[in-house]
């Protein structure tokens, strides 16, 4: 008992710090320079100094336990137990993504992920096939999305990782109304995140060390990464609308990067 | 008479609908085809054994260089840099990003890639108004262990003769954008000086 107060006085405290140094760190953005501006808006991370605190403890944690136990997963659990493994976490998000869907209105998907989680049944007991490629994922931040919420600042979650403030709120909206939280208990929920997080971190080990080794900024390069994540995701991988992209060539059309400009610029 | 005059119109018409289709139709068949060539290639290199690792990362760079649209990926990952960079500085990055940053990008790829399954999907068009370059996005699934696969788009633009690959997106998130994203923060926490990118770059070359 004497452990759970102390652990949640703790908490609380820890708390306090993480707001008090979001608020202190919060940055302003720069008045007297267009440029500067466009890029401090793009970014959309205004408590970036207090995001980048927790993305490096964030990095610790994953390098200290989570890639450890991922790598554990991947060379040391046997590969026939696995695929029962991922059908069991999956089917495990099918709940919160069913309610989640029906409340995008999204009838097709919430009945995909009713039938995922009944016909997925058998298969977690002989698990060597999976019921489908493309399983239904759906949370609170992409029902918010869809009800037109735009994504708000960008934040770095101690533990639980990039986040933005829609997200964030959606975690906790999840949290509330998650059938098997409310069923089995958050230890349940919380044993099927923590595990679909080795589950996910085992399969780009390499990847994720190849961009920490290579990035010129790997705390930028994971907040766009996450950004278009969430993107792709809340349009299911659908109807991406045409985004600005490389040409062939030096010369881009509308961004005003015109022979003219250039001679400006080599003038400089 | 006046049936001849609407047979005409419609040929007319017709001609003017059907030819940009079959253009368009065979600009994704030759996309679809440049990609195939180059996996086909890139499995060939990775499944020889007489290569070593180093070796077959060497080869992959080399394939990168040859089907990729570097010039281009170069100055769209540079941002809103590009336009303030002066002719010396443009000329020097555009050096650094081959030397550097396509074996930053063949390296991301190479690691994702180790000659699994490969299967191309299909290919729509996806080409900007008003522009001179017809692209295709050629979607493809590579079944990376036997039970996972992952979703990867090839966006591929021709112009005229040319055609290449200018950006990949892994399940939805483009090698380019997360580039000059990364970019720009570097730069931003930097002084917002492009010189600060060009900086880190020579000391990678030459470190």
């Amino acid at each position: 008992m004497l452990k759970t107060v102390t652990g949640l006085k703790s908490s609380r405290v820890f708390l306090a710090v993480v707001l008090a140094s979001i608020l202190t760190a919060c940055a302003t953005p720069p008045a007297d320079d267009p440029d500067a501006r466009a890029e401090y808006e793009a970014a959309n991370d205004p408590f970036e100094t207090a995001n980048r605190f927790v993305f490096s403890a964030n990095v610790m944690v994953d390098q200290l336990a989570l890639q450890p136990a991922a790598v554990t997963y991947r060379d040391l659990f046997p590969d026939a137990l696995k695929p029962p493994v991922q059908n069991l976490i999956t089917n495990l998000f099918q709940p919160i993504s069913f309610l989640n869907a029906l409340l995008q209105g999204d009838l097709e998907r919430a009945d995909k992920a009713a039938a995922r989680f009944f016909t997925a049944i058998p298969t977690l007991l002989l698990g060597d096939t999976m019921p489908d490629e493309d399983p239904v994922i759906e949370d609170a931040g992409q029902t918010l999305a869809v009800w037109g919420f735009s994504e708000g600042p960008y934040i770095m979650l101690p533990l639980l990782g990039p986040s933005s403030m829609r997200d964030t709120i959606g975690l906790v909206g999840d949290f509330f109304m998650d059938p098997v939280g409310l069923t089995m208990g958050s230890e349940a929920s919380i044993g099927r995140s923590a595990g679909n997080a080795v589950v996910i971190r085992s399969r780009n080990i390499e990847q994720v060390r190849e961009l920490q080794r290579t990035s010129l900024d790997y705390y930028s390069a994971v907040r766009s990464l996450y950004r278009q994540q969430r993107e792709a995701q809340i349009l299911n991988g659908e109807g991406q609308p045409t985004q600005p992209a490389p040409t062939i060539g030096l010369e881009s059309p509308g961004d005003a990067d015109t022979p003219e400009n250039r001679e400006t610029a080599s003038g400089n | 008479m006046a049936v001849r005059y609407i047979s005409a119109f419609v040929l007319a018409v017709a001609l003017i609908v059907v030819a940009p289709a079959a253009d368009a139709d065979s600009h994704l068949d030759k996309s679809q085809a440049f990609i195939r060539d180059l996996a086909d290639r890139a499995v060939e290199n990775l499944t020889n054994k007489e290569f070593t690792t180093e070796e077959q990362r060497l080869k992959f760079q080399e394939l990168f260089r040859e089907g990729f649209a570097v010039d281009g990926i170069a100055r769209f990952v540079a941002g809103r840099y590009w336009r303030r960079a002066s002719k010396s500085e443009r000329e020097e990055y555009l050096v650094l990003f081959e030397d550097v940053v396509v074996n930053i990008w063949s390296d991301r790829l190479f690691s994702q890639y180790n000659g699994q399954q490969f299967d191309i999907l299909g290919a729509r068009d996806d080409t900007p108004a008003n522009s001179q370059e017809l692209v295709a996005v050629v979607e493809s699934r590579i079944q990376t262990t036997p039970h996972t696969s992952v979703k990867v788009e090839w966006r591929v633009a021709s112009l005229g003769e040319l055609t290449k690959i200018v950006d990949v997106k892994v399940e939805g998130r483009s090698l380019a954008k997360t580039q000059q994203d990364e970019f720009t923060g570097f730069a931003s926490k930097n002084g917002r000086r492009f010189s600060a990118i060009i900086e880190e770059l020579r000391r990678r070359r030459d470190g």
